[in-house]
């Protein structure tokens, strides 16, 4: 894309100095290193993601239970080639082992997929990004999908589609979709200024699962990554989008109001400037959200090339102002830190996780060039920053040997063999994605635990099975820590299931649900406290309460 | 003591890149460096403007601002106190900042700044110049190693500060790109101009003798300013109301035009020659203006600092004052002088000493531009501070000596009329306009709030 200088080379020594911020862990903040063992080829993933200009970005991966073991099986996006899906065949602690099944998600121009229960049957659905029409594929048990377009009344549309989010709002007893676009298909011409329209999809009234036509959300400022997320804490998530600047006019990172689909007479509307919001331009390409310090609000890491944020809310509930810390806690992740490449980074998938069990969120940052260009780092290994009780991150992916040198896009971080460690998937373009199991303090023969945990599911009846936009909350070693439900973000990637919490040294905790809606302090809307031992299974059932459960 | 100094900036610079992100930010000021980095990518950009083709006077003004902004935004962490043209300017709101704990090497960031968006923005320069642009950028810290100290210029400086300037120049290309300019010797800007109509009816341009060329760059003036108040606060007050009526304030414009291209005298020859800055032969009026800048800050030996503001708010308003121009000559389309003379006092006449440029007439860009140019240069100079304008001296038309940077814009205004090409209005007002468009650059805000 430029015609700039071409890749400087530097001697291993000077490299090493380079790689020096954050290479090794602050002695300050001792942080419990995590061992990842690259098991891509023992697995039998064999997956691709390739393509031209259309597939520049995208590469996305979707893990879901889609056969009630408990084990996310994964869809893995091919770009021009076809997406695969893959059925978790792991044993409970042991190497991971997936077997490529048809499920009726072989599917063409695919970017990447999020699971989601969108008929609120109790079995995962799958919404595929494409460059075409969007799909959504209905999950029908024993993990076989089919076509549901029609079914739903869905128009898919055309276009370069690169985000999605989802989220029951309000009363709503079917979901709100939202999916961004990038540039317009007919303008690769020229196509600074002409990103599309997003789009939301509000559900039509009546009690079969049907959307209206799609409402544009305009500007569409080319969109890489979109989540509903109770910013406020609120009650009503607000749907926050970054946006590429390499393509837009004008264009802003975004946060827009919705309203629920019960309220069909309520546009939504953009947050201003009198509400606070400040524009922010960066090349956007990937969200995470968690509560890092405890406020009970979530703060976010926006993924760009070489600019990437670590926001955290100043404004108070009244107003979105975010304070940009990335630097301050350690996390600007804007070089590579190894290989001796130092040129800026390109920073795709972004996600908070416990990989160390530690209690405190990590942050897996999935990078990789854009293509070839020569003024960002070819050799851009993604980053595994450990969080620990100082607030900073600590770089240690080359110490976990999660050393992912390919082109990075999607990714996640997701109990593949119900352990309770985190393992790591990174898809990557042009080249096989890759798996690694995390075998915490041990090794391949033989998993160490670095610490405890819990694995959580919430469940409810009727709408909303999966309770999209509850919170749990878990209080062990003397504080609490929260997850927010989510179906959306980071980039082209997602996964709904067990919620995973990591406990440190503690045995024990207790958790509770606010379940969808409610806000802080909502007790009509907030489960009891449960108590629970830890590394185990559970499902916080609305109805039933805390259940245990075996994988 | 220089040797503890520098001592002292090894120490601090190792610190910063050792050490966990939250070290001591050094304290490096872009204004301990000459402008000499500044300079040299403008006298070597300019004949490049010269000859490249497509970069006429309004493509060479978009040009040099966007090189004039991207060498103060490169720098602008060496730039204590002041802050960012983004948030300021339409449609940007933010670029990629340096991080505080990375010791950089301003001089070497400019340079990566300058050489990236040198390339990206003189797509088509000839071959040749390509190659003087990498070996510019090359050959710098060589050529001025008083300003590229290599005890500063430890191997990851060099290499922090050029990818920094180089991500800085990407993310303004992303900007540059949708201002509606950046296409404008390509396909899509050809097929958009090539369907241009021209208004028609009393009084309305129509192509000029003897090319009868397309009017030129028909949609300029839909492009983004980079200014958001401008246009709006500098529109000009319009032309006399037509009429082909003896006597009436347009006719007598038209009459003076005529008068004085019929027998004009040396002077005003030698001033209509010396302003004409046509594109190809020269490096445009906005160049011509830059020329004065870079001898004048090389003659003050002025630091990197002062260079960098300097360039970004005169090449801002001179690129906004093309733009603004470009949006009245073609929502009012007022015919050129060579028209209405050869209507209403002589079919045989021509302007005198060059060819009427193809587009419509009222306000003069000459003027407009030299106004803009000139207010922002009192600004930082003086309102009566002589200069010598040496632009021209390899033409052997130079050097020229003006008593103030507005007598040189009066001059480079009126040249215009000695021409025969423009009618007085024009000039009076497009010089009143170019002020008022300096003023508004000269408005933004680069220090920070206490």
């Amino acid at each position: 894309m430029l015609a700039c200088a071409g890749l400087l080379v530097l001697p291993p020594a000077i490299a090493q100095v380079l790689a020096a911020p954050g290479a090794k862990p602050d002695p300050a903040a001792p942080r419990a290193i995590p061992r990842f063992v690259d098991e891509t080829d023992a697995a039998g993933v064999h997956s691709r993601f390739d393509g031209d200009w259309e597939y520049t970005v995208g590469g996305g991966v979707a893990a879901l239970d889609c056969d009630g073991s408990g084990a996310p099986s994964l869809f893995i996006a091919g770009g021009a080639n076809r997406s695969k899906f893959y059925r978790n065949k792991s044993a409970r602690g042991g190497a991971l082992k997936f077997v490529q099944e048809r499920a009726g998600l072989e599917l063409t121009s695919t970017l990447g997929a999020y699971p989601i229960d969108l008929d609120s049957d109790g079995v995962l659905d799958l919404v595929v990004l494409r460059v075409g029409e969007t799909l959504l594929m209905r999950g029908l048990g024993e993990c076989r999908f089919e076509r549901a377009n029609e079914r739903w009344r869905f128009e898919g549309g055309n276009q370069w589609t690169t985000a999605f989010a989802a989220a029951w709002l309000g009363r709503d007893v079917h979901p709100t979709l939202a999916f961004g676009t990038y540039v317009d298909r007919a303008r690769q011409d020229f196509p600074w200024g002409n990103c599309t329209d997003n789009a939301l999809l509000r559900p039509a009234s009546g009690a079969a699962l049907a959307f209206d036509a799609p409402l544009p959300l305009r500007p569409g400022h080319c969109a890489l990554s979109m989540m509903f997320s109770d910013w406020n804490r609120s009650g009503l998530p607000a749907l926050r989008i970054a946006n590429d600047r390499e393509y837009y006019k004008g264009g802003q990172e975004q946060l827009w109001h919705v309203p629920p689909g019960s309220d069909p007479g309520a546009a939504p509307r953009l947050y201003g400037a009198d509400e606070g919001w400040k524009p922010l331009q960066i090349w956007g390409m990937g969200i995470a959200s968690a509560d890092l310090d405890g406020s009970g609000y979530p703060a976010y890491f926006l993924t760009s090339m070489a600019d990437n944020k670590l926001q955290t809310l100043v404004g108070g509930a009244t107003k979105p102002i975010y304070r940009d810390v990335a630097f301050v806690k350690g996390a600007t992740a804007h070089r590579p830190f190894a290989g001796g490449d130092v040129h800026p980074s390109t920073a795709w998938h972004a996600q908070f996780a416990d990989v160390n069990n530690d209690g405190w969120q990590d942050l897996f940052v999935v990078k990789g060039n854009v293509g070839n260009m020569p003024d960002f780092a070819m050799l851009d290994p993604s980053n595994l920053l450990l969080g620990g009780p100082d607030g900073r991150y600590v770089e240690a992916a080359g110490e976990s040997g999660l050393l992912n040198y390919q082109r990075g896009r999607g990714g996640l971080m997701v109990d593949l063999n119900g352990d309770g460690l985190l393992d790591a998937l990174i898809v990557n373009r042009w080249e096989r994605a890759r798996l690694w199991r995390n075998v915490g303090a041990g090794s391949a023969a033989a998993t160490r635990p670095l610490g405890h945990w819990l694995q959580i599911r919430l469940r409810q009846d009727g709408a909303n099975r999966d309770a999209v936009g509850a919170w749990l909350e878990v209080e062990a070693g003397g504080r609490v820590q929260r997850r927010e439900q989510l179906v959306g973000g980071g980039h082209a990637s997602g996964t709904v299931g067990f919620l995973h919490v990591g406990l440190g040294e503690s045995t024990k905790a207790r958790m509770r649900v606010l379940w969808p809606g409610a806000k802080p302090g909502d007790a009509a809307l907030t489960s009891p406290w449960f108590e629970a031992a830890a590394d185990g299974f559970y499902l916080v059932d609305r109805q039933k309460g805390l259940v245990p459960w075996q994988p | 003591m220089a040797a503890l100094r520098t001592l002292l900036r090894v120490l601090l610079g190792a610190l910063a890149m050792a050490g966990p992100a939250h070290a001591q930010v050094t304290v490096n000021e872009a204004s301990r460096y000459s402008a000499a980095v500044a300079t040299e990518w403008l006298r070597v950009v300019l004949p490049a403007i010269q000859q490249t083709p497509g970069q006429s006077p309004p493509v060479a003004a978009r040009t040099l601002a966007y090189l004039g902004l991207g060498l103060y935004e490169s720098i602008l962490a060496g730039l204590p106190g002041q802050r960012s043209f983004a948030g300021q300017l339409v449609e940007l709101e933010s670029l990629p900042a340096a991080q505080p704990d990375e010791v950089l090497h301003w001089p070497t960031v400019a340079n990566a700044t300058l050489a990236a968006l040198t390339q990206m923005l003189l797509p088509n320069a000839p071959p040749d110049w390509k190659a003087r642009f990498e070996a510019l950028e090359r050959n710098m810290p060589v050529a001025q190693p008083a300003d590229f100290d290599p005890a500063q210029r430890t191997p990851e400086v060099i290499i922090r500060s050029e990818t920094h300037g180089k991500l800085l120049a990407m993310a303004l290309m992303t900007w540059a790109r949708t201002d509606g300019g950046h296409d404008a010797i390509g396909p899509r800007r050809t097929r958009l101009d090539a369907a241009y109509v021209s208004p028609s009816g009393l009084g309305a341009w129509v192509p000029t003798p003897p090319r009868f060329a397309r009017p030129l760059l028909p949609n300029w003036g839909a492009n983004r300013p980079f200014m958001p108040n401008a246009q709006q606060r500098c529109a000009p007050p319009g032309p006399p109301k037509y009429d082909e009526t003896p006597g009436s304030p347009f006719h007598r414009e038209a009459d003076e035009v005529r008068r004085v291209g019929v027998q004009p005298t040396e002077e005003q020859r030698r001033i209509a020659l010396y302003w004409a800055d046509d594109p190809l032969k020269t490096p445009t009026p906005a160049g011509h203006w830059a020329w004065i800048l870079t001898d004048l800050l090389r003659d003050r030996k002025a630091n990197l600092a002062t260079a960098a503001e300097q360039y970004a708010r005169m090449t801002v308003a001179m690129s906004d004052a093309f733009v603004a121009t470009w949006k009245v000559k073609y929502q009012l389309n007022l015919l050129r002088p060579v028209t209405y003379i050869q209507l209403a006092f002589d079919s045989n006449w021509v302007p005198p000493l060059m060819e009427t440029p193809p587009f419509p007439e009222y306000p003069s860009g000459h003027s407009v531009q030299s106004g803009s140019a000139a207010a922002v240069l009192e600004a930082f100079y003086g309102r009566d501070t002589a200069f010598e304008d040496r632009a021209h001296n390899d033409r052997g038309w130079g050097p020229q000596r003006f008593r103030s940077f507005a007598a040189a814009a009066e001059q480079a205004a009126v040249s215009r009329l000695y021409a025969g090409i423009h009618f007085r209005s024009a000039i009076e007002h497009g010089t009143t306009m170019g002020r008022c468009i300096g003023a508004q650059a000269l408005a933004l805000v680069t220090r920070a709030s206490p």
